[in-house]
Protein backbone atom coordinates (compact mmCIF):
# COMPACT_ATOMS: atom_id res chain seq x y z
CA UNK A 1 0.00 0.00 0.00
CA UNK A 2 1.44 3.34 -1.02
CA UNK A 3 1.76 6.25 1.37
CA UNK A 4 -0.85 8.15 -0.61
CA UNK A 5 -3.46 5.38 -0.31
CA UNK A 6 -2.75 5.24 3.41
CA UNK A 7 -3.26 8.97 3.80
CA UNK A 8 -6.45 8.90 1.70
CA UNK A 9 -7.87 6.00 3.66
CA UNK A 10 -7.11 7.67 6.98
CA UNK A 11 -8.59 10.96 5.77
CA UNK A 12 -11.91 9.13 5.41
CA UNK A 13 -11.85 8.62 9.16
CA UNK A 14 -10.80 12.24 9.75
CA UNK A 15 -14.38 13.34 9.06
CA UNK A 16 -15.57 11.16 11.93
CA UNK A 17 -12.81 12.52 14.18
CA UNK A 18 -13.94 16.07 13.30
CA UNK A 19 -17.57 15.13 14.02
CA UNK A 20 -16.66 14.14 17.58
CA UNK A 21 -14.57 17.27 18.01
CA UNK A 22 -17.06 19.86 16.81
CA UNK A 23 -20.18 18.27 18.29
CA UNK A 24 -18.46 17.86 21.66
CA UNK A 25 -17.47 21.54 21.71
CA UNK A 26 -20.95 22.57 20.58
CA UNK A 27 -22.61 20.78 23.50
CA UNK A 28 -19.98 20.89 26.25
CA UNK A 29 -19.17 24.63 26.15
CA UNK A 30 -22.74 25.77 27.01
CA UNK A 31 -23.38 22.75 29.23
CA UNK A 32 -20.24 23.60 31.19
CA UNK A 33 -21.60 27.09 31.87
CA UNK A 34 -24.85 25.64 33.18
CA UNK A 35 -22.95 23.22 35.41
CA UNK A 36 -20.68 26.04 36.67
CA UNK A 37 -23.69 28.18 37.63
CA UNK A 38 -25.34 25.25 39.43
CA UNK A 39 -22.04 24.49 41.15
CA UNK A 40 -21.99 28.06 42.50
CA UNK A 41 -25.67 27.99 43.46
CA UNK A 42 -26.53 29.37 46.90
CA UNK A 43 -28.68 26.28 47.45
CA UNK A 44 -26.39 23.92 49.39
CA UNK A 45 -28.08 20.76 48.11
CA UNK A 46 -27.79 21.75 44.44
CA UNK A 47 -24.19 22.86 44.74
CA UNK A 48 -23.05 19.77 46.63
CA UNK A 49 -24.82 17.38 44.25
CA UNK A 50 -23.23 19.11 41.26
CA UNK A 51 -19.89 19.11 43.03
CA UNK A 52 -20.16 15.35 43.53
CA UNK A 53 -21.06 14.77 39.87
CA UNK A 54 -18.04 16.81 38.79
CA UNK A 55 -15.70 14.76 40.99
CA UNK A 56 -17.07 11.56 39.45
CA UNK A 57 -16.66 12.86 35.89
CA UNK A 58 -13.17 14.16 36.52
CA UNK A 59 -12.16 11.29 38.75
CA UNK A 60 -12.95 8.40 36.41
CA UNK A 61 -11.36 7.71 33.04
CA UNK A 62 -13.10 9.02 29.93
CA UNK A 63 -12.68 5.55 28.46
CA UNK A 64 -14.79 4.09 31.27
CA UNK A 65 -17.45 6.75 30.75
CA UNK A 66 -17.54 5.92 27.03
CA UNK A 67 -18.11 2.25 27.83
CA UNK A 68 -20.76 3.11 30.43
CA UNK A 69 -22.72 5.38 28.09
CA UNK A 70 -22.50 2.99 25.13
CA UNK A 71 -22.96 -0.43 26.71
CA UNK A 72 -24.42 0.52 30.12
CA UNK A 73 -28.05 0.68 28.94
CA UNK A 74 -27.68 -2.78 27.38
CA UNK A 75 -26.18 -4.38 30.49
CA UNK A 76 -28.61 -2.67 32.87
CA UNK A 77 -31.90 -2.80 30.97
CA UNK A 78 -31.21 -5.00 27.95
CA UNK A 79 -31.72 -1.96 25.71
CA UNK A 80 -30.28 -2.04 22.20
CA UNK A 81 -26.78 -0.70 21.69
CA UNK A 82 -26.84 2.34 19.41
CA UNK A 83 -26.00 1.52 15.77
CA UNK A 84 -24.83 5.05 15.19
CA UNK A 85 -21.90 5.15 17.63
CA UNK A 86 -21.51 8.90 17.18
CA UNK A 87 -24.47 9.45 19.54
CA UNK A 88 -23.11 7.73 22.68
CA UNK A 89 -19.60 8.98 21.88
CA UNK A 90 -20.70 12.62 21.71
CA UNK A 91 -22.84 12.24 24.85
CA UNK A 92 -19.94 10.79 26.84
CA UNK A 93 -17.42 13.33 25.54
CA UNK A 94 -19.79 16.29 26.09
CA UNK A 95 -20.60 15.35 29.67
CA UNK A 96 -16.96 14.73 30.49
CA UNK A 97 -15.69 17.94 28.93
CA UNK A 98 -18.55 19.96 30.44
CA UNK A 99 -17.24 18.98 33.88
CA UNK A 100 -13.79 20.34 33.07
CA UNK A 101 -15.14 23.47 31.40
CA UNK A 102 -17.44 24.09 34.39
CA UNK A 103 -14.47 24.26 36.75
CA UNK A 104 -12.62 26.57 34.37
CA UNK A 105 -15.65 28.86 34.13
CA UNK A 106 -16.05 28.83 37.91
CA UNK A 107 -12.42 29.84 38.37
CA UNK A 108 -12.94 32.70 35.92
CA UNK A 109 -16.19 33.90 37.46
CA UNK A 110 -14.82 33.81 41.00
CA UNK A 111 -11.78 35.84 39.96
CA UNK A 112 -13.96 38.90 39.33
CA UNK A 113 -13.70 41.16 42.41
CA UNK A 114 -16.86 41.70 44.47
CA UNK A 115 -16.45 45.47 44.08
CA UNK A 116 -17.57 45.22 40.46
CA UNK A 117 -20.87 43.66 41.49
CA UNK A 118 -21.38 46.43 44.05
CA UNK A 119 -20.56 49.11 41.50
CA UNK A 120 -22.96 47.57 38.99
CA UNK A 121 -25.69 47.52 41.60
CA UNK A 122 -25.14 51.20 42.33
CA UNK A 123 -25.41 51.93 38.59
CA UNK A 124 -28.78 50.18 38.55
CA UNK A 125 -27.79 46.97 36.69
CA UNK A 126 -29.91 43.91 37.39
CA UNK A 127 -28.10 40.72 38.46
CA UNK A 128 -28.60 39.20 35.00
CA UNK A 129 -27.32 42.36 33.27
CA UNK A 130 -24.31 42.48 35.58
CA UNK A 131 -23.39 38.90 34.72
CA UNK A 132 -23.89 39.13 30.95
CA UNK A 133 -22.56 42.65 30.32
CA UNK A 134 -19.84 43.07 32.93
CA UNK A 135 -18.69 39.74 34.36
CA UNK A 136 -18.92 37.37 31.38
CA UNK A 137 -16.82 39.41 28.89
CA UNK A 138 -13.97 39.57 31.40
CA UNK A 139 -14.33 35.90 32.30
CA UNK A 140 -14.08 34.80 28.66
CA UNK A 141 -10.85 36.72 28.23
CA UNK A 142 -9.33 35.29 31.38
CA UNK A 143 -10.22 31.65 30.80
CA UNK A 144 -9.34 31.44 27.13
CA UNK A 145 -5.84 29.95 27.63
CA UNK A 146 -7.25 27.21 29.90
CA UNK A 147 -10.04 26.49 27.43
CA UNK A 148 -7.49 26.17 24.63
CA UNK A 149 -5.71 23.59 26.75
CA UNK A 150 -8.85 21.48 26.96
CA UNK A 151 -9.66 21.90 23.28
CA UNK A 152 -6.19 20.68 22.31
CA UNK A 153 -6.61 17.68 24.61
CA UNK A 154 -10.00 16.98 23.04
CA UNK A 155 -8.43 16.63 19.59
CA UNK A 156 -6.19 13.87 20.90
CA UNK A 157 -8.87 12.25 23.08
CA UNK A 158 -11.03 11.56 20.01
CA UNK A 159 -8.84 8.50 19.42
CA UNK A 160 -10.44 6.95 22.51
CA UNK A 161 -13.74 6.52 20.64
CA UNK A 162 -12.28 3.29 19.29
CA UNK A 163 -13.02 1.64 22.66
CA UNK A 164 -16.67 1.59 21.64
CA UNK A 165 -15.94 0.54 18.04
CA UNK A 166 -16.37 3.98 16.48
CA UNK A 167 -14.28 3.94 13.32
CA UNK A 168 -12.42 7.24 13.50
CA UNK A 169 -9.11 8.15 11.91
CA UNK A 170 -6.80 6.47 14.43
CA UNK A 171 -8.79 3.22 14.24
CA UNK A 172 -8.32 3.13 10.49
CA UNK A 173 -4.64 3.86 11.06
CA UNK A 174 -4.41 0.84 13.37
CA UNK A 175 -6.20 -1.33 10.82
CA UNK A 176 -3.71 -0.37 8.12
CA UNK A 177 -0.77 -0.79 10.51
CA UNK A 178 -1.99 -4.32 11.15
CA UNK A 179 -2.66 -5.48 7.66
CA UNK A 180 0.62 -3.99 6.38
CA UNK A 181 2.72 -4.79 9.48
CA UNK A 182 3.90 -1.20 9.22
CA UNK A 183 4.55 1.67 11.58
CA UNK A 184 3.94 4.37 8.97
CA UNK A 185 0.19 4.85 9.68
CA UNK A 186 1.04 5.91 13.23
CA UNK A 187 3.37 8.58 11.91
CA UNK A 188 0.63 9.74 9.52
CA UNK A 189 -1.81 9.84 12.46
CA UNK A 190 0.69 11.87 14.49
CA UNK A 191 1.03 14.38 11.66
CA UNK A 192 -2.76 14.59 11.29
CA UNK A 193 -3.22 15.33 15.01
CA UNK A 194 -0.40 17.86 14.99
CA UNK A 195 -1.79 19.75 12.00
CA UNK A 196 -5.28 19.68 13.52
CA UNK A 197 -3.95 21.13 16.76
CA UNK A 198 -1.80 23.64 14.90
CA UNK A 199 -5.00 25.01 13.35
CA UNK A 200 -6.78 24.94 16.74
CA UNK A 201 -3.86 26.82 18.28
CA UNK A 202 -3.93 29.50 15.56
CA UNK A 203 -7.72 29.93 15.80
CA UNK A 204 -7.69 30.22 19.58
CA UNK A 205 -4.70 32.57 19.38
CA UNK A 206 -6.63 34.72 16.91
CA UNK A 207 -9.65 34.88 19.23
CA UNK A 208 -7.42 35.82 22.16
CA UNK A 209 -5.88 38.62 20.13
CA UNK A 210 -9.26 39.99 19.08
CA UNK A 211 -10.45 40.02 22.67
CA UNK A 212 -7.39 41.95 23.77
CA UNK A 213 -9.02 45.26 22.89
CA UNK A 214 -7.72 47.09 25.98
CA UNK A 215 -4.07 46.36 25.26
CA UNK B 1 23.20 27.14 21.57
CA UNK B 2 25.86 25.37 23.61
CA UNK B 3 23.36 24.48 26.26
CA UNK B 4 21.00 23.16 23.58
CA UNK B 5 23.72 20.96 22.10
CA UNK B 6 24.56 19.63 25.55
CA UNK B 7 20.92 18.79 26.13
CA UNK B 8 20.71 17.05 22.77
CA UNK B 9 23.77 14.95 23.55
CA UNK B 10 22.38 14.08 26.97
CA UNK B 11 19.16 12.92 25.35
CA UNK B 12 21.00 10.85 22.76
CA UNK B 13 23.06 9.23 25.52
CA UNK B 14 19.88 8.38 27.36
CA UNK B 15 18.54 6.68 24.23
CA UNK B 16 21.80 4.82 23.81
CA UNK B 17 21.59 3.59 27.40
CA UNK B 18 18.04 2.28 27.01
CA UNK B 19 19.02 0.66 23.73
CA UNK B 20 21.86 -1.18 25.51
CA UNK B 21 19.38 -2.34 28.13
CA UNK B 22 17.28 -3.92 25.45
CA UNK B 23 20.20 -5.71 23.78
CA UNK B 24 21.27 -7.22 27.05
CA UNK B 25 18.57 -9.89 27.18
CA UNK B 26 19.84 -13.45 27.51
CA UNK B 27 19.60 -15.64 24.44
CA UNK B 28 21.15 -18.90 25.58
CA UNK B 29 21.41 -20.09 29.15
CA UNK B 30 17.84 -18.91 29.38
CA UNK B 31 16.05 -19.31 32.69
CA UNK B 32 12.85 -17.43 32.01
CA UNK B 33 10.40 -17.21 29.17
CA UNK B 34 7.77 -14.52 28.64
CA UNK B 35 4.72 -15.68 26.76
CA UNK B 36 2.75 -12.96 25.00
CA UNK B 37 -0.97 -13.71 24.89
CA UNK B 38 -4.27 -12.08 24.04
CA UNK B 39 -5.88 -12.42 27.50
CA UNK B 40 -9.37 -12.42 25.99
CA UNK B 41 -9.12 -15.26 23.54
CA UNK B 42 -10.81 -18.39 24.86
CA UNK B 43 -10.26 -21.28 24.51
CA UNK B 44 -6.61 -20.56 23.62
CA UNK B 45 -5.76 -18.00 26.27
CA UNK B 46 -8.02 -16.35 28.81
CA UNK B 47 -8.39 -15.46 32.47
CA UNK B 48 -9.67 -18.57 34.26
CA UNK B 49 -12.17 -18.79 37.12
CA UNK B 50 -9.32 -18.70 39.64
CA UNK B 51 -7.93 -15.44 38.24
CA UNK B 52 -4.94 -17.15 36.59
CA UNK B 53 -4.38 -17.20 32.85
CA UNK B 54 -5.31 -20.48 31.28
CA UNK B 55 -6.34 -21.94 27.93
CA UNK B 56 -4.93 -24.47 25.51
CA UNK B 57 -1.94 -22.38 24.42
CA UNK B 58 -1.16 -21.34 27.98
CA UNK B 59 -1.23 -24.93 29.25
CA UNK B 60 1.00 -26.14 26.42
CA UNK B 61 3.43 -23.30 27.07
CA UNK B 62 3.48 -24.16 30.77
CA UNK B 63 4.29 -27.76 29.90
CA UNK B 64 7.02 -26.61 27.50
CA UNK B 65 8.59 -24.42 30.19
CA UNK B 66 8.39 -27.26 32.74
CA UNK B 67 10.08 -29.53 30.21
CA UNK B 68 12.86 -27.04 29.49
CA UNK B 69 13.22 -25.88 33.09
CA UNK B 70 12.26 -22.27 32.34
CA UNK B 71 10.29 -20.00 34.57
CA UNK B 72 7.17 -18.90 32.72
CA UNK B 73 5.84 -15.35 32.84
CA UNK B 74 2.61 -14.59 31.04
CA UNK B 75 2.22 -11.17 29.50
CA UNK B 76 -1.07 -9.88 28.10
CA UNK B 77 -0.31 -8.01 24.89
CA UNK B 78 -2.41 -5.41 23.18
CA UNK B 79 -3.37 -7.61 20.22
CA UNK B 80 -3.09 -4.98 17.54
CA UNK B 81 0.37 -3.99 18.82
CA UNK B 82 1.58 -7.52 19.49
CA UNK B 83 4.56 -7.49 17.13
CA UNK B 84 5.76 -4.11 18.35
CA UNK B 85 5.60 -5.43 21.92
CA UNK B 86 7.48 -8.55 20.84
CA UNK B 87 10.17 -6.42 19.22
CA UNK B 88 10.53 -4.29 22.34
CA UNK B 89 11.21 -7.39 24.47
CA UNK B 90 8.02 -7.10 26.47
CA UNK B 91 7.53 -10.76 25.63
CA UNK B 92 9.63 -13.48 24.00
CA UNK B 93 6.94 -14.85 21.74
CA UNK B 94 3.38 -14.25 20.65
CA UNK B 95 1.53 -17.49 21.25
CA UNK B 96 -2.21 -17.11 21.44
CA UNK B 97 -4.21 -18.55 18.59
CA UNK B 98 -2.15 -16.37 16.28
CA UNK B 99 -2.78 -16.75 12.56
CA UNK B 100 0.34 -17.02 10.45
CA UNK B 101 0.32 -14.17 7.94
CA UNK B 102 2.68 -13.81 5.01
CA UNK B 103 3.30 -10.22 6.05
CA UNK B 104 4.81 -11.47 9.34
CA UNK B 105 7.28 -13.68 7.50
CA UNK B 106 8.05 -10.86 5.08
CA UNK B 107 8.80 -8.60 8.05
CA UNK B 108 11.38 -11.15 9.24
CA UNK B 109 9.63 -12.71 12.23
CA UNK B 110 10.50 -16.32 13.00
CA UNK B 111 7.29 -18.34 12.89
CA UNK B 112 7.01 -21.85 14.33
CA UNK B 113 5.58 -24.79 12.43
CA UNK B 114 1.78 -24.43 12.29
CA UNK B 115 -0.05 -26.35 15.00
CA UNK B 116 -3.67 -25.61 14.29
CA UNK B 117 -5.95 -25.48 11.24
CA UNK B 118 -8.41 -22.67 11.54
CA UNK B 119 -11.40 -21.42 9.67
CA UNK B 120 -13.51 -18.35 10.18
CA UNK B 121 -17.25 -18.44 10.74
CA UNK B 122 -20.11 -16.00 11.18
CA UNK B 123 -22.02 -16.05 14.46
CA UNK B 124 -25.58 -14.71 14.46
CA UNK B 125 -28.49 -14.65 16.88
CA UNK B 126 -30.55 -17.82 16.82
CA UNK B 127 -33.80 -15.95 16.20
CA UNK B 128 -32.36 -13.76 13.44
CA UNK B 129 -33.26 -16.12 10.61
CA UNK B 130 -29.86 -15.78 8.91
CA UNK B 131 -28.58 -19.10 7.60
CA UNK B 132 -25.87 -18.23 5.10
CA UNK B 133 -23.38 -15.45 4.48
CA UNK B 134 -25.56 -14.32 1.56
CA UNK B 135 -28.37 -13.51 4.03
CA UNK B 136 -26.11 -10.91 5.59
CA UNK B 137 -26.11 -8.66 2.53
CA UNK B 138 -26.53 -5.09 3.68
CA UNK B 139 -26.09 -6.06 7.34
CA UNK B 140 -23.45 -4.95 9.82
CA UNK B 141 -20.72 -7.43 10.76
CA UNK B 142 -18.34 -7.01 13.70
CA UNK B 143 -14.75 -8.25 13.67
CA UNK B 144 -11.84 -7.85 16.09
CA UNK B 145 -9.11 -5.46 14.99
CA UNK B 146 -5.82 -7.20 14.31
CA UNK B 147 -7.30 -10.66 13.86
CA UNK B 148 -7.01 -12.76 10.75
CA UNK B 149 -10.76 -12.35 10.28
CA UNK B 150 -10.21 -8.65 9.78
CA UNK B 151 -7.35 -9.32 7.38
CA UNK B 152 -9.53 -11.76 5.42
CA UNK B 153 -12.38 -9.27 5.07
CA UNK B 154 -9.90 -6.76 3.65
CA UNK B 155 -8.13 -9.35 1.49
CA UNK B 156 -9.29 -12.75 0.28
CA UNK B 157 -12.89 -12.19 1.34
CA UNK B 158 -13.15 -8.57 0.18
CA UNK B 159 -15.93 -9.56 -2.27
CA UNK B 160 -18.00 -11.00 0.56
CA UNK B 161 -17.34 -8.06 2.84
CA UNK B 162 -18.42 -5.66 0.06
CA UNK B 163 -21.92 -7.21 0.23
CA UNK B 164 -22.17 -6.43 3.95
CA UNK B 165 -23.73 -3.14 4.98
CA UNK B 166 -20.55 -2.37 6.88
CA UNK B 167 -17.77 -3.88 8.94
CA UNK B 168 -17.35 -2.68 12.52
CA UNK B 169 -13.94 -3.28 14.11
CA UNK B 170 -13.83 -3.74 17.88
CA UNK B 171 -10.84 -3.92 20.19
CA UNK B 172 -11.74 -7.34 21.61
CA UNK B 173 -13.88 -10.18 20.35
CA UNK B 174 -15.96 -10.04 23.54
CA UNK B 175 -16.92 -6.50 22.58
CA UNK B 176 -17.96 -7.83 19.16
CA UNK B 177 -20.32 -10.21 20.94
CA UNK B 178 -21.64 -7.43 23.19
CA UNK B 179 -22.44 -5.47 20.04
CA UNK B 180 -24.25 -8.52 18.68
CA UNK B 181 -26.14 -9.05 21.94
CA UNK B 182 -27.16 -5.38 21.97
CA UNK B 183 -28.34 -5.64 18.34
CA UNK B 184 -25.99 -2.98 17.05
CA UNK B 185 -24.45 -5.49 14.63
CA UNK B 186 -26.05 -8.50 12.94
CA UNK B 187 -23.17 -10.95 12.95
CA UNK B 188 -19.67 -11.50 14.34
CA UNK B 189 -16.88 -12.82 12.13
CA UNK B 190 -14.51 -14.84 14.28
CA UNK B 191 -12.34 -17.97 14.47
CA UNK B 192 -14.33 -21.19 14.63
CA UNK B 193 -13.09 -22.41 18.06
CA UNK B 194 -13.83 -19.05 19.65
CA UNK B 195 -17.29 -19.04 18.08
CA UNK B 196 -17.94 -22.61 19.20
CA UNK B 197 -16.97 -22.01 22.80
CA UNK B 198 -18.94 -18.76 22.95
CA UNK B 199 -22.08 -20.29 21.46
CA UNK B 200 -21.78 -23.24 23.85
CA UNK B 201 -21.59 -20.99 26.91
CA UNK B 202 -24.18 -18.41 25.91
CA UNK B 203 -27.72 -19.12 24.85
CA UNK B 204 -29.35 -17.73 21.76
CA UNK B 205 -26.44 -17.79 19.30
CA UNK B 206 -25.75 -20.00 16.34
CA UNK B 207 -22.86 -20.47 13.97
CA UNK B 208 -23.61 -20.21 10.27
CA UNK B 209 -22.50 -23.50 8.78
CA UNK B 210 -20.07 -22.11 6.25
CA UNK B 211 -16.32 -22.23 6.77
CA UNK B 212 -14.74 -19.13 5.34
CA UNK B 213 -11.02 -18.71 4.75
CA UNK B 214 -8.58 -21.42 5.77
CA UNK B 215 -5.49 -20.51 7.76
CA UNK B 216 -3.11 -21.86 10.36
CA UNK B 217 -1.97 -20.86 13.82
CA UNK B 218 1.68 -20.59 14.79
CA UNK B 219 3.96 -18.99 17.36
CA UNK B 220 5.84 -15.80 16.49
CA UNK B 221 9.37 -15.03 17.68
CA UNK B 222 11.70 -12.09 17.05
CA UNK B 223 13.77 -12.23 13.88
CA UNK B 224 16.95 -13.22 15.75
CA UNK B 225 15.38 -16.00 17.79
CA UNK B 226 15.56 -18.94 15.40
CA UNK B 227 17.30 -21.07 18.03
CA UNK B 228 14.63 -20.25 20.62
CA UNK B 229 11.94 -21.21 18.13
CA UNK B 230 13.48 -24.63 17.41
CA UNK B 231 13.99 -25.18 21.15
CA UNK B 232 10.27 -24.60 21.77
CA UNK B 233 9.30 -26.68 18.74
CA UNK B 234 11.52 -29.50 20.04
CA UNK B 235 9.88 -29.36 23.45
CA UNK B 236 6.41 -29.49 21.87
CA UNK B 237 7.45 -32.50 19.80
CA UNK B 238 8.59 -34.22 23.00
CA UNK B 239 5.23 -33.45 24.64
CA UNK B 240 3.41 -34.90 21.65
CA UNK B 241 5.64 -37.98 21.96
CA UNK B 242 5.01 -38.56 25.67
CA UNK B 243 1.26 -38.02 25.42
CA UNK B 244 1.16 -34.86 27.53
CA UNK B 245 0.04 -32.84 24.50
CA UNK B 246 -2.96 -35.10 23.84
CA UNK B 247 -3.81 -35.03 27.53
CA UNK B 248 -4.04 -31.23 27.53
CA UNK B 249 -5.85 -31.18 24.18
CA UNK B 250 -8.52 -33.53 25.52
CA UNK B 251 -9.61 -30.74 27.87
CA UNK B 252 -10.52 -28.57 24.89
CA UNK B 253 -13.05 -30.54 22.82
CA UNK B 254 -13.87 -27.54 20.60
CA UNK B 255 -10.42 -27.44 19.06
CA UNK B 256 -9.04 -30.97 19.36
CA UNK B 257 -10.07 -32.00 15.86
CA UNK B 258 -8.08 -29.25 14.21
CA UNK B 259 -4.78 -29.76 16.06
CA UNK B 260 -2.21 -30.63 13.43
CA UNK B 261 0.22 -32.53 15.67
CA UNK B 262 -2.47 -34.97 16.80
CA UNK B 263 -4.07 -35.67 13.45
CA UNK B 264 -1.01 -36.51 11.36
Amino acid sequence: MSLLTMILKMSEGLGKTCAIFFLTLLFSLPLGMLVALLRMSKNKIVSSVVRFVITVLRGTPLMLQLLAVTYGPYYLFGANVSRNKLIPVVIAFSINYAAYFAEIYRGGIESIPAGQYEAAEVLGYSRFQTFVRIVLPQVIKRILPSVTNEVVTLVKDTSMAFTVSYQEMFTIGKQIANSQTSFVPFIVAGVFYYVFNFVVDRVMGGIEKRLNYYK
Amino acid sequence: MKRFTALLIALLLLFALTACGAEDKPSDGRTGFIMGIDPEYPPFSYLGEDGQYTGFDVEICKAVCDYLGWELTIFGVNWDEKLVQLDSYECDCVWSGMTILDSMKDAGYVISAPYYDNTQVLVVKEDSGFSSSADLAGKLVAVQLGTSGEALLNGDLADLSATFGGVVTCDSFLKCFTELAGNSVDAVFVDLPVAASYAAEHEGYKIIDEQLGAEQYGIAFRSGDKALCSQVEGAIAALVENGKYAEIAAKYPDIVNNLLFLND
